[in-house]
């Protein structure tokens, strides 16, 4: 019976494992094509996949000892005494230094991309040269939906609203390929951005504006959402980062500019 | 384990674990020992709830006849809603391999690959035509052969070239999907915006059931566009919990659009039906009775003074109707109504809501200016601040000499409309009886959008529902509504803190350093 | 000296009535409701804590059902609420059933059933007191659970009419929760404000949220109290003999949660009477001026959110290892007696607890990377999280070291132990991509932070109770519970536990959020539908199994096979007291002579155990040590 309980849990270690293993196949793993689509997002995986070797070794070893142990201790006579042993010096030690080497090695080895993300106020973007983003708008959230004021095209973002702003809800557009800043702040409770694809998230506070710089690699949509609970309608903050080229992107904002200012008045040939 | 980025074939293998999982899940149901839960109900007016018994049956049987149960839609066919389906004509028709059931060739047009089993029929021409949508329902549709089983009876049989549509009320269905997930919270099964959240939320989620929507482009008497709707869920409405559907898709927030213009045509048939029937509330017997008991009082007094007198000839005064009597009188009174001229105001409330509701979507009833934006510039802007000012506009008592909405208006008890009694509260109220503040023109916040067009049409026709009026047409020429519009448009960045306000909204963050 | 140690052959004819001191007729009332004896209050706090165990864990189940059959028809709750929205519960349900769900496991069930259960029942047992160092104190710490109890029930919108009439008539219109159910506190069980702070921000954020805050207070003064008490008789109150590393290590653990427990505890109180003020007094320690939320007016003063997160975590995190490491303590416990083996290095074990113990509170901006901190803390934060790794990894290799060469009993009690070690290691691993901030930046909020911490919780620490109810109960009640039934729930428990919460670890790397109502309307989360649905179905498995434990627990009080003083052939003083041990513990005045773990020692002789109380010559000891 003993033996069979050690099996149990050496049996469900290696599901979890092989779960692992297969999740990608699954569809169960990073979301959309499983890549990361910003420079730093590509070295948050760099970093998750490095930890996760670290992570699986040291889960399949424990794992194993404890299985190990436990079919031992199933297969002693019952005539037998156990070891007595109140321990090992030098294991414990062994057992110290190795994993605090790890653990730290670990710890200074994220130091840069964290400074990168929050912390330089320059970002290497695609081809690795150090660069300060561009901030290209301001984001408001607010309960339950995403505000969004750009500067008029060829103009730099003020802090303060001016009259040619231009104005989109739930549509973050962004220039493609280059890092960018937007402004996170927040018209009530605290929400935060999060964009699974960029890997980026960063709450918003009240009485903040927090700068969040990325770059988008390719030119596309990405799906944008609240990370941080702000109230019952949490789940309706559906939003998405429309990634363009410049060219595209200044086309956007002359579209959109028109849109808004349009003063509804059509020629009478026109509005036939 | 680690490197595998996720390989191009995804999604292919979760067929397999839906089966598990579905029988896990159903496993799990069947210890939890659940069922299908109770029906999601339609709420009725409080008028209705107030009117005798069989008035009450009257008016919930034609409802229920007319729209159906949350879970038992009823697509009425004279009213202007895009119920959804495609039409066909029959090519051939044959028996059916089943007893009482039929088949039939038809031509379709449009895409009906999707047409799932339990799709109505409805048939628009030939000897079946009239009968309720509900009748014939699709048994199986086979694209290739394009044939369509139905059970149901078979007399009369329909003959090649009728007109059908297949599928019938599936947008309507569609809409009552998206609207259970995404409004009912808010605004209600009904849409008497009273859902569970409701309660909690300022200004509260609008009631569809008096037929109107505050922000339209539409002329002061019409309805809301389709349009309209179409873009309040678009893009929200600033300021307020309803917050923007922008990536809802298209089809979900037409067919959303639909059944709110559904339901709120179903709230206004009943409240214009309810008004029809006023003569047959409780109150208003036990009114007729107090009344009664007054009338006689006063001529027991008198009588009894003229036979003090030694009039003999004095006519005793009748008996005061008695409350069972009054109730008798009221049933048999409405019994009459019923047979004679209910069915002629409920089609009278219909084809007035149709029309109504149809010409809310013509061009005609849309606000268009007929000239181009005056230009935006110092001069405009002063005339536009002397209109805000002057008594044609009267702006400034509601919306305050400064445009914060706090005019002296809002600190008047106002009347009731159509009553004399006051509403509890200072301030302004809106037609369901909501406490209302006029807007505050300074944060650049503007509810129905922010484009110079709505702005323009808030002040020509007014907003609807509100004691916001339109000066289109009347006291306003189109280039001095323009004026007041740069006027209103620049208030926000002439603030004296200028600072202190934002475009989304009104957090101060000047007096934190700037997170860099 | 053999008087001294009644031998286990006797302990059966030793009447635990006929001990000396303090015997004097008590009433009902005085005996098994406001009782000061601590096994009593100990008792009291179990029945209490499965209780609501039971209540949470339904909550749970709400919270699953949500989220494999979004906006359908709830079973019960969805009846009892939104019939006539047939059944469909609200977003703001869901959000009410998370939080209330996080805060009676929390508040109600882990950290009372640790401290409050095994820590009254224990302590005064092992260390062989006759009762705590202040009684009265402790029977007030249990009583003090009650009004936490009744509060978290008004914050859930249960408050009776008449309460919230009275309070009307009062003129304290902000205690009254308007809206039943639906306006029950939903600001997770972390409250940020400015959502906890300003009562129009949420229908949770009522008066409801104001219950709330107080509930938590109550909750503190009862484990403060504890806390006090636990500290004081453990410095003090230990038999003769009972050195500090004579010990086991359940005691040691004791000790340092009170001690954790005594410096953060006040932090949390300080800040959710700050919290409490800001919402019915008009401070404004949280909220900074100009904010408008539902049109309300703006909000004045210039108070700052994030000084809650870091209150709130000073506390929080600490808690983690409140929650966490009696537990450990009372798994290595187990551990020795089930291999009949000392445990693996005794000294690191204590120095890891306390290593863990100083390390947890300089690890609290771990849960605020996103939040807006100072960025440059997060690399300080960082290091010290990843650090706190090491003595969980010590602790871990040190149970696997107890196991190896051990005689393993293959019993209820020991699965559960192996469980825990098992799924702490789960927990443990996870833990280290949170505590990487770049990871974290993508991991933060999403299930993967859900399961990492159910697997420390629940896991870790609910298996090691499951086993330690398993292994005291014979103490409790002087009877066994039932071995079967016990296999068959850890066996129920373990599969549906690691099928509910494994597959979350994928949920969170596929990016889904925590707290969602309804995740599915994003698209990329759409396909994670069916994998939810087993997930709720593994779940509601597990919660089923539980009535197994609870009717194993109640029907073995009255009808488990009645045992004598060690049925185990355990070490600790506590068995050498009578079962269940009468009013003073011990019939006779314990003296120690060894630390708790001399399993198999050569020096016992044929027994492979050696009580506490044993006293062996010196010529024994010499003759197989070889000293």
């Amino acid at each position: 019976m003993g033996k069979l309980w050690s099996l149990f849990f050496v049996f469900s270690a290696v599901i979890a494992v092989a779960l692992c293993w297969f999740a990608p196949d699954w569809n169960w793993w990073f979301p959309g094509d499983g890549k990361a689509h910003s420079t730093l997002g590509g070295k948050i995986d760099d970093l998750f996949h490095l930890i996760l070797i670290i992570v699986a070794v040291t889960f399949i070893g424990t794992q194993a000892a404890l299985g190990y142990v436990l079919w031992r201790g199933a297969t002693i006579k019952p005539e037998e005494k156990a070891l007595f042993s109140h321990g090992s010096h030098s294991l414990e030690v062994i057992w110290t230094i190795v994993p605090s080497a790890v653990l730290l090695f670990i710890a200074l080895y994220q130091l840069d991309v964290w400074a990168q993300f929050r912390i330089k106020g320059a970002i290497r973007d695609s081809h690795g040269k150090m660069v300060r983003p561009e901030p290209v708008a301001e984001l408001t959230a607010r309960q339950f939906e995403w505000r969004i004021r750009y500067p008029a095209k060829g103009k730099p973002l003020q802090p303060q609203p001016q009259p040619d702003d231009i104005y989109s809800v739930n549509e973050l557009h962004i220039p493609s390929g280059r890092p960018v800043e937007v402004t996170l702040r927040t018209d009530d409770v605290q929400h935060a951005i999060f964009i699974p694809e960029l890997r980026i998230k960063q709450d918003a506070v009240a009485s903040l504006k927090i700068p969040v710089w990325f770059d988008a690699l390719e030119n596309r949509d990405y799906e944008m959402l609240c990370a941080e609970l702000c109230g019952w309608g949490h789940y309706k903050m559906k939003a998405k980062v429309v990634a363009r080229s410049d060219a595209d992107f200044d086309a956007w904002k002359e579209q959109a500019s028109a849109e808004q200012f349009d003063d509804g008045f059509r020629k009478p040939a026109e509005a036939k | 384990m680690m490197f595998r980025h996720s390989s191009n074939h995804r999604s292919v293998t979760t067929a397999p674990w839906q089966l598990v999982c579905g029988l896990a899940l159903g496993i799990a149901s069947g210890l939890a020992g659940c069922g299908t839960g109770p029906k999601a109900e339609f709420s009725y007016r409080e008028a209705t709830q107030k009117l005798i018994p069989v008035a009450r049956k009257a008016i919930k049987d034609t409802l229920e006849d007319g729209f159906g149960t949350p879970h038992n839609l009823v697509a009425w066919e004279r009213f202007p809603v895009a119920y959804g389906g495609a039409k066909a004509s029959v090519v051939a028709a044959a028996e059916g391999v089943q007893p009482a059931s039929k088949t039939i060739s038809v031509s379709v047009e449009g895409d009906v690959s999707k047409l799932a089993s339990g799709a109505s029929v409805l048939w628009l021409t030939g000897t079946r035509a009239g009968e309720k949508a509900a009748a014939d329902t699709v048994d199986t549709y086979d694209t290739k052969t394009k044939t369509l089983t139905w059970s149901g009876s078979a007399e009369p049989a329909p003959g090649v070239g009728d007109v059908l549509i297949v599928g019938f009320g599936h947008a309507l269905q569609k809409g009552r999907a998206v609207y259970m997930k995404n409004c009912m919270h808010c605004h209600g099964v009904s849409g008497d915006g009273n859902g569970s959240t409701a309660q909690f939320l300022n200004p509260r989620p609008r009631d569809y059931r008096l037929g109107v929507f505050k922000f339209t482009s539409t002329l002061s008497a019409e309805k809301v566009s389709r349009d309209d709707l179409h873009r309040v869920v678009k893009y929200g409405i600033p300021g307020t919990y309803m917050p923007s559907f922008l990536l809802l898709g298209e089809e979900e927030t037409k067919s959303v659009v639909e059944y709110v213009r559904w339901l709120a045509m179903r709230g206004e048939f009943e409240k214009r039906t309810d008004d029809d029937l006023g003569d047959f509330t409780e109150d208003s017997i036990v009114d007729t009775v107090k009344k009664s008991k007054t009338a006689f009082d006063a001529a027991k007094v008198a009588y009894d003074a003229t036979l003090k007198a030694g009039d003999k000839d004095a006519v005793k005064p009748d008996a005061p109707i008695k409350l069972t009597d009054a109730r008798k009188i009221a049933t048999e009174a409405f019994a009459k109504f019923q047979a004679s001229d209910l069915d002629q105001a409920v089609e009278d409330t219909a084809s007035f809501l149709a029309e109504a509701w149809t010409r809310a979507d013509d061009e005609a009833s849309r606000i268009a200016p007929t000239v181009p934006r005056v230009a935006d510039d110092a001069a405009s802007r002063e005339r536009g601040r002397l209109l805000y000012m002057s008594d044609k506009t009267k702006c400034y008592t509601c919306h305050g000499l400064l445009g914060k909405g706090n005019g002296a208006a809002t600190e008047d008890f106002w009347k009731k409309p159509g009553t004399e009694e006051l509403y509890p509260r200072r301030g302004l109220h809106d037609a369901w009886g909501n406490p209302l503040q006029p807007r505050n023109l300074t944060l650049g916040q503007y509810r129905g959008g922010r484009r110079p067009v709505d702005v323009f049409r808030r002040l020509y026709a007014g907003i609807k529902g509100t004691p916001m009026p339109g000066f289109g047409k009347t006291a306003l020429k189109d280039e001095e509504i323009w004026d007041i519009v740069n006027f209103v448009m620049s208030l926000q960045y002439q603030s004296p803190q200028p600072a202190k306000t934002n475009a989304g909204g009104h957090v101060v963050a000047t007096d934190m350093p700037e997170a860099k | 000296m053999s008087t001294l140690h009644p031998s286990i052959e006797h302990a059966d004819h030793v009447d635990h009535g006929g001990h000396g001191h303090g015997h004097h007729e008590l009433s009902f009332i005085q005996k098994y409701v406001f009782s000061t004896d601590h096994k009593v209050i100990g008792l009291q706090f179990l029945f209490t804590t499965l209780i609501m165990l039971m209540v949470g864990g339904a909550l749970a189940l709400g919270v699953r059902w949500q989220l494999a059959r979004p906006w359908e028809y709830m079973p019960i709750f969805g009846d009892l609420t939104f019939a006539s929205d047939g059944g469909q519960i609200s977003p703001e349900a869901y959000t009410m059933l998370f939080t209330m769900h996080a805060t009676v496991m929390i508040f109600l069930v882990i950290i009372p059933i640790l401290a409050g259960a095994f820590g009254n029942f224990l302590i005064p047992l092992q260390i062989g007191a006759d009762d705590m160092a202040f009684p009265v104190l402790n029977m007030l710490s249990y009583w003090f659970m009650w009004p936490a109890i009744a509060c978290f029930a008004c914050a859930l919108g249960l408050a009776p009419n008449w309460l919230n009439e009275t309070f009307l008539q009062l003129g304290m219109e902000k205690l009254v929760v308007r809206g039943g159910l639906i306006a029950g506190a939903a600001n997770g069980w972390t409250s940020y404000p400015l959502l906890s702070a300003l009562e129009q921000a949420s229908p949770s954020s009522g008066a409801a949220q104001t219950w709330w805050l107080i509930a938590v207070t109550f909750v503190g003064v009862s484990s403060m109290m504890g806390s006090v008490n636990y500290m004081t008789t453990i410095i003090n109150m230990r038999a003769p003999g009972m050195t500090l590393f004579r010990m086991p290590l359940t005691i040691w653990s004791m000790f340092i949660t009170a001690i954790l427990q005594a410096f953060a505890l006040p932090v949390l109180t300080a800040a959710g009477f700050m919290l409490v003020a800001d919402r019915m007094l008009g401070f404004c320690f949280f909220i900074p001026s100009g904010v408008v939320v539902n049109n309300a007016a703006p909000t004045v003063g210039g108070g700052q959110p994030l000084l809650w997160q870091h209150l709130f975590w000073f506390y929080s995190h600490p808690a983690v290892y409140i929650m966490l490491l009696p537990a450990m303590g009372m798994v290595s416990d187990m551990l020795a007696c089930m291999c009949r083996k000392p445990v693996f290095g005794y000294k690191p074990m204590v120095y890891s607890m306390a290593a863990i113990a100083g390390l947890g509170f300089i690890v609290w901006g771990h849960h605020m990377f996103t939040s807006g901190m100072n960025p440059a803390l997060g690399m300080t934060f960082m290091v010290a999280t990843i650090m706190i790794a090491l003595p969980s990894a010590i602790k871990v290799f040190n149970w696997i070291g107890t196991i190896w060469g051990g005689r393993v009993q293959f019993n209820t009690v020991m699965l559960n132990c192996v469980a825990f070690v098992s799924l702490f290691i789960v927990g443990g691993l996870s833990g280290i991509f949170m505590a990487a901030v770049p990871v974290d930046i993508y991991i933060h909020d999403t299930y993967f932070i859900v399961a990492h911490f159910h697997y420390v919780l629940f896991g870790a620490t609910l298996f090691g109770v499951f086993g330690a109810i398993q292994f005291w109960f014979p103490k409790m009640w002087g009877r066994m519970m039932n071995e079967t039934v016990g296999k068959i729930h850890f066996v129920l428990t373990f599969i549906g536990f690691n099928c509910t919460f494994f597959p979350m670890h994928l949920l969170g790397i596929a990016g889904m959020p925590r707290r969602y109502a309804d995740p599915y309307h994003f698209p990329y989360l759409e396909h994670l539908l069916p994998l939810n649905q087993f997930m709720t179905g593994a779940a509601i498995l597990m919660g089923f199994a539980q009535f197994l434990l609870l009717g194993n627990f109640v029907l073995s009080i009255f009808f488990g096979p009645k045992c004598g003083r060690n049925p185990w052939n355990a070490n600790g003083l506590e068995w050498s007291a009578p079962s269940p041990p009468g009013h003073g513990n011990f019939d006779v005045p314990p003296v120690v002579y060894h630390g708790p773990y001399e399993y198999s020692s050569p020096v016992s002789g044929d027994k492979d155990f050696l009580m506490q109380t044993e006293y062996v010559p010196l010529a024994q000891r010499k003759v197989h040590t070889g000293h």
